[in-house]
């Protein structure tokens, strides 16, 4: 089991570095290879101990790296006495003790807590070749360690892999836990839950701007599923699309500067553009079957959607240029919600079998299509972190309905929403 | 009516005849009997409004009866009009949904003061989306129908809600076939 994973990750590393072939440090060789001993130690105080600090960094940290798939941690009940010394300079590391416990890379760092500021001073080293690999110091308060932890575990990533990670970046759902579907902001960890609407309508799938600090999501507030804006940070929310009918799935471009969505204005669901200011640029799809559930190519030229067209629910593919449509999915029958990966190859989906979904990916030709998940209860909603890295998606199982977070080849699930929350229809924000 | 108009104006014409009569005649003044009968003749014109606004009493009472038949028309479309219920994946009507809408359509043709909002929902099999369309598509298909078994098209508005409102939130087929649905919401 270990090897398949090492296999797993170390093709989701390579896929990254294929990407960005800067700035790498670790070898690509044999798979094997490819999970990174780490040793983390804990933030030393550079002053006064601050209770809470160095364990709620650490946990934050851990929980990050972890699921990235990289790396293999150095437990800590082996580490020798560097572990307790504040070494904030390569010159002053004993790499030697680190090399006996097997550790490749390691982080250490201190926290000074005076007059209500915060500064943490972290280090990453390279054991192998005792060098420094990045250093960072954050300045906050107490409210921000988690933030700081999550910045430094994209940063460890930018470090080793050329690509940053996705950590610091923020997940919309949609929630019941008031009784009705209301729009929720929470960490890609599931902490600082934030409930951004009170419509006491219901308030479905939302999506960030890739560009601003807003979202997009459908109401029935107003008695008609319309499509609505909100600016996060003022609250500020209007309606972009109020057409007669279905005002749904809206999925901002990669560029920000038009929305894909359903409508069925005319008496049919059909996908069309609109501008940011709401009028329609454009109509995408003409056929009397339904076609919704677009995602965007991340070069912003073909969208994929779901269409019944030819009897079943399939996925196509529209270029928004052409109008051509092509067909991605054959098997199974019932295929809905893709996701378009940011990276461009690969198409996340959810099908139904029997009454349950689980998500595939399929290369965006209509080749090499896998099953993600396995086992009881319903998957759906899949969407990608910025990075490709990692899929969210929605699990119904038992009743009970929550968010959960995996790596893009299927690896590493894990639940991230709280229990009895009713959570679905995750949503991936940009780097923030 | 007419005989009573008729008589009228027979008395009219008498009377006009006797005045007449009476100024050719030249007669001495002392022949009072016929000036004392012309208050006879105010009794029968003075009759007659009486008895044309009994009419208006008449329509009242017509009117409130109406009022009352279409009021009873509308409560009856109101609890009468029953959901109508589709197969999996499907926006076709059914036989049981046909002879369903039927009656639907002879409650809201009987009752035209009342106009329905059908609403389209969905069993929670299904991507969300999807069935937000499908709902759409159900409630289209009924509101066609109804049009078609002629009720006026500006009474009858549509809105889907997927499978956000299911009646029975069991996971089973039973829960499942009862959600997939069209509903009446009847406003007056």
């Amino acid at each position: 089991m270990k090897i398949v994973r090492a296999i797993l990750a170390a093709a989701v590393l390579y896929f990254f570095y294929a990407g960005s072939a800067a700035a790498v440090r670790i070898e690509i060789s044999a798979p094997g290879e490819q999970i990174i001993p780490l040793a983390i130690t804990s933030l030393l105080p550079m002053g006064a101990v601050q209770a809470g600090v160095a364990e709620e960094f650490q946990q934050v940290l851990e929980n990050d790296l972890d699921l990235s798939g990289l790396f293999d941690l150095v437990d800590p009940e082996a580490f020798l006495g560097d572990a307790q010394k504040l070494t904030l300079h390569s010159t002053q590391v004993d790499f030697g003790q680190w090399r006996m416990l097997g550790a490749e890379v390691l982080i250490k760092g201190g926290y000074r807590f005076e007059a209500g500021k915060l500064t943490v001073e972290l280090r990453l080293y390279d054991v192998i070749s005792r060098r420094l690999l990045t250093g960072r110091r954050y300045i906050g308060t107490l409210a921000d360690v988690r933030r700081i932890a999550h910045t430094f575990a994209d940063q460890i990533l930018l470090s080793l892999t050329g690509e940053s990670g996705p950590f610091n970046s923020r997940i919309a759902y949609i929630s019941k836990r008031t009784g009705r579907k209301e729009l929720y902001l929470m960490d890609v960890d599931g902490h600082q839950r934030l409930r951004l609407t009170d419509h006491r309508s219901i308030v479905l799938n939302p999506d960030f701007s890739p560009t601003r600090k807003e979202l997009i999501f459908t109401s029935y507030d107003k008695g008609n599923p319309d499509l609505y804006r909100k600016e996060i940070y003022t609250g500020r929310e209007s309606r972009l699309s109020l057409k007669p009918g279905l005002n749904i799935g809206g999925r901002y471009s990669p560029d920000g500067r038009e929305v894909a969505l359903t409508l069925s204005k005319d008496k049919n669901s059909e996908l069309y553009l609109l501008g940011t200011d709401g009028t329609i640029h454009r109509r995408l799809t003409n056929h009397y079957g339904i076609d919704v559930d677009p995602s965007w190519s991340p070069d912003g030229h073909r969208i994929a959607f779901v269409s019944d067209r030819r009897g079943n629910p399939n996925i196509f593919i529209v270029d928004i240029h052409t109008l051509e449509v092509n067909r991605l999915t054959y098997a199974g029958k019932y295929n809905a919600t893709p996701a378009w990966s940011p990276k461009g190859k690969r198409i996340v989906f959810a099908r139904l079998e029997g009454s349950e979904f689980n998500l595939f990916s399929i290369r965006s030709d209509g080749s090499d299509e896998r099953q993600l998940t396995f086992g009881p209860g319903s998957k759906e909603h899949p969407r990608w972190s910025p990075d490709g890295r990692f899929l969210i998606y929605s699990l119904d199982r038992g009743g009970e309905k929550s968010i959960w977070i995996m790596r893009a080849d299927g690896t590493g699930a894990r639940k991230i929403s709280s229990k009895g929350g009713h959570d679905t229809h995750p949503a991936w924000s940009a780097r923030w | 009516m007419m005989p009573k108009l008729n008589l009228t104006r027979l008395v009219v014409m008498l009377f006009v005849l006797t005045l007449l009569a009476a100024g050719c005649a030249k007669k001495p003044l002392t022949e009072e009997p016929l000036v004392t009968e012309q208050p006879t003749q105010e009794q029968v014109l003075q009759q007659q409004p009486a008895v044309i606004e009994e009419q208006p009493v008449d329509e009242a009472a017509a009117e409130a009866a109406r009022i009352a038949a279409a009021e009873a028309a509308a409560n009856k479309a109101v609890s009468g009009l029953l959901r109508i219920y589709f197969d999996f994946d499907q926006y076709v009507l059914t036989d049981a949904a046909r002879q369903q809408l039927a009656r639907n359509a002879s409650l809201l043709k009987a009752a035209p003061t009342i106009n329905v909002q059908i609403e389209g929902h969905c069993d929670e099999r299904g991507s969300d989306e999807y069935n937000l369309a499908l709902g759409e598509k159900r409630a289209m298909a009924t509101k066609s129908h109804l049009v078609s078994l002629g009720v006026s098209i500006g009474r009858v508005s549509i809105i889907s809600y997927g499978e956000e409102i299911p009646l029975d939130p069991a996971k089973t087929e039973a829960a499942w076939a009862k959600n997939r649905r069209a509903e009446f919401n009847a406003r007056r």
